[in-house]
C-alpha cells in the first residue's frame, strides 16, 4: 500500500455525506479519506449505494448533508475544481454515438480546460496508452462494449486528474484488457493518482486495490487496508456483510 | 470558457447528425419554391402595381412574405416562421433529453459546469445553426436585388423579427428538452407551445374580439410590427422576455437534475 503523506491534504475527503433517493437514504453519513497514490475498492451488493457514492464524488449529484473536499477544498463551493482534479468513468461509459473517438476526446478535453497542442498531445497519449489509436476516426456508436469502455476510460484520463473515479471499469473487457487495465491503474497510482473503483468482482479488488471499503444499505460497514494475499479473508468479510449485514464499523 | 466548449460540442453534434441537414435541405427547398411563386406573382402584377401611388413593392410582396404566411396574409403556405414552428422543435429535442437518456448529462455536471452554462451553451449552438439557416434564406430575395428596388431597411427589420421569433422558439425547444425524459416528448411539447404562443390571439381575432392582453401575449403581434418594418423597443423587449423566461425555466429544471439525481 502507498503510505499517505501526512503533510498533504487527502485528495478526497467525505464528511458525513448523506443522500436520499426516492424518499430513502441511498448513502448515509458516509465519511471517507483517500490519499494520493491509493487505490480504493468500493464493494457492495446491488443497491448498496456504490454508484450513488461515486456520482456524489464526481459532482453529478449534490449531497443532502455533509461535505466533499477535493484536494482540501470544498468541492460543492468550488465545482470548477472538478475540471482539473477529477476524472470519472460512470457505469456503461455514456458516449455520444454520432461523434468519433477523437471528437470525444476533444470535447472532454475542452470541457476540462485543455486546448490547442496540449489537447492534441493528451488525446494522442491516451489513445496510444489504451490501444485505441487505430479507431480514432471511428464513430462511438459502432464500437464494441469493450471499446466503449476503453474510450470512456480514455476520456476520464485525458486531463491527468488527481482523482480517478471508476464505476465497474472492467465491465465488458476481455481477460487481456482486464490485465492491461490493472497495470494501468497500478501505473497511475505509482504516479500519485488516487483511484476509487466500484466493482462487483472481489478478484478485481484483490488484484489491484490497496484498500477496500464495503457499503451495505448506504452505510459504510468496512474500510481497511488490504494486505496482499487476502482474497479469502475479504471474501468472507464481504459475504458476512452482504448476507447477514454484520461487520464492525470502522 | 467552458460554456463555449458546450456550444462547440453541441454544434458538432448538430452538424454530424443527418437530421439537421435534412431539416435544412427540406426547408430551403420549400422556401425556394415559395420564393419562385411569390416572384412570379409579383412579376405578373408588376405593371398594375407600378400604377398605384405608394403601392407595395418587391420587398413587401416577395421578400417579407418569405418570412411568414400567417402574418403577411399570403395564400401560399409555410414561410420561415411557420416552418420554424415545426422544425425548431425537431432540432432542439435532443439537446438535453437525449443527454439525459444516454447518461451523458451527469458527465457534463461532473466537469463542474453549472446548469446555466450547460443550457446556455446548448442554446447558443442552436441559435448559431438557426442564424446560418436564416442567412441562407436571405440569399433568395437578395439574389435579385440588382434588378429590383429592395428596401434594405424593411428587409432588415423583417429579418430581425424573424430571427427573434426563431430565438424564442429555440429557447422554448431547449427548455422543453430540459424538462422531457425523451426527445419525442420534448419535440411535441415545444411544437404545441410554439403554435399556442404564435396563434393565441387568432381565435379572438376571428371572433372580432380585441383583447389587449391576449394580443400582447401572442408572438405574431410583435413579429407583425417588425415584418412591416416597424422596430419598436416594446416588441424587442417582448421577445427578450420570452427568451429569458423559457431559458430560466430550463435552467431551473436542469439544476433540479443535479439535486434530485
Amino acid at each position: 500500500m502507498n503510505a499517505p503523506n501526512p503533510a498533504l491534504p487527502p485528495v478526497l475527503q467525505l464528511e458525513q455525506v448523506t443522500r436520499n433517493r426516492a424518499g430513502r437514504p441511498a448513502v448515509r453519513d458516509l465519511s471517507l479519506r483517500l490519499h494520493a497514490g491509493q487505490i480504493l475498492g468500493l464493494l457492495g451488493v446491488n443497491g448498496a449505494g456504490k454508484s450513488t457514492t461515486l456520482s456524489l464524488i464526481a459532482g453529478a449529484l449534490v449531497p443532502d448533508r455533509g461535505a466533499i473536499r477535493l484536494l482540501g477544498k470544498d468541492f460543492l463551493e468550488q465545482p470548477e475544481l472538478a475540471r482539473q482534479a477529477l476524472g470519472w468513468l460512470p457505469e456503461a461509459a455514456p458516449l455520444w454515438p454520432e461523434l468519433t473517438l477523437r471528437e470525444h476526446l476533444n470535447a472532454h478535453g475542452r470541457l476540462r480546460g485543455l486546448t490547442g497542442i496540449r489537447l492534441k498531445e493528451a488525446g494522442d497519449a491516451v489513445l496510444e496508452r489504451l490501444e485505441l489509436k487505430d479507431l480514432a476516426q471511428r464513430l462511438a456508436g459502432v464500437l464494441s462494449q469493450g471499446q466503449r469502455q476503453r474510450l470512456g476510460l480514455a476520456c476520464a484520463l485525458l486531463h491527468r486528474p488527481a482523482l480517478l473515479v471508476l464505476d465497474e471499469p472492467a465491465n465488458a473487457l476481455d481477460p487481456v484488457q482486464v490485465v492491461a487495465l490493472r497495470n494501468l491503474l497500478r501505473e497511475l497510482a505509482a504516479a500519485g493518482t488516487a483511484v476509487i473503483l466500484s466493482t462487483h468482482q472481489l478478484s478485481e479488488v484483490t488484484a489491484v486495490c490497496d484498500r477496500v471499503a464495503i457499503l451495505h444499505e448506504g452505510v459504510l460497514r468496512y474500510d481497511e487496508p488490504l494486505p496482499a494475499d487476502q482474497h479469502a479473508a475479504l471474501e468472507k468479510k464481504f459475504f458476512d456483510i452482504a448476507l447477514h449485514g454484520k461487520a464492525q464499523a470502522t | 470558457m467552458t460554456l463555449f466548449a458546450v456550444t462547440r460540442l453541441e454544434l458538432r453534434r448538430l452538424f454530424v447528425r443527418p437530421l439537421g441537414w435534412t431539416i435544412a435541405a427540406l426547408a430551403l427547398a420549400e422556401l425556394g419554391w415559395r420564393f419562385a411563386l411569390l416572384l412570379q406573382i409579383f412579376l405578373l402584377n408588376q405593371v398594375r402595381l407600378a400604377a398605384l401611388p405608394d403601392g407595395p413593392g418587391y420587398t413587401d410582396l416577395v421578400a417579407v412574405r418569405l418570412y411568414s404566411s400567417l402574418i403577411t396574409g399570403s395564400t401560399l403556405p409555410f414561410g420561415v416562421t411557420e416552418l420554424a414552428l415545426l422544425l425548431v422543435p425537431l432540432l432542439t429535442m435532443s439537446t438535453l433529453a437525449s443527454e439525459r437518456n444516454s447518461g451523458t448529462l451527469p458527465l457534463l455536471f461532473s466537469t463542474g459546469l453549472s446548469p446555466s452554462s450547460i443550457l446556455l451553451g446548448k442554446y447558443l449552438a442552436v441559435l448559431i445553426w438557426l442564424t446560418l439557416w436564416l442567412l441562407s434564406v436571405i440569399v433568395l430575395p437578395a439574389s435579385v436585388a440588382h434588378g429590383v428596388k429592395l428596401d434594405w431597411g424593411m428587409l432588415g427589420a423583417a429579418t430581425l423579427g424573424t430571427f427573434l421569433a426563431l430565438a424564442v422558439l429555440a429557447a422554448i425547444g431547449v427548455a422543453c428538452s430540459a424538462f422531457a425524459s425523451h426527445p419525442a416528448v420534448a419535440a411535441v411539447a415545444a411544437f404545441m407551445i410554439g403554435v399556442a404562443l404564435n396563434c393565441v390571439n387568432l381565435g379572438a381575432q376571428l371572433a372580432g374580439v380585441n383583447i389587449g392582453f391576449i394580443n400582447w401575449l401572442a408572438m405574431s403581434t410583435h413579429q407583425e410590427n417588425l415584418l412591416r418594418g416597424l422596430v419598436s423597443s416594446a416588441d424587442v423587449i417582448w421577445f427578450l422576455l420570452a427568451i429569458i423566461v423559457a431559458l430560466a425555466l430550463g435552467i431551473r429544471r436542469l439544476a433540479a437534475d443535479g439535486e434530485r439525481g
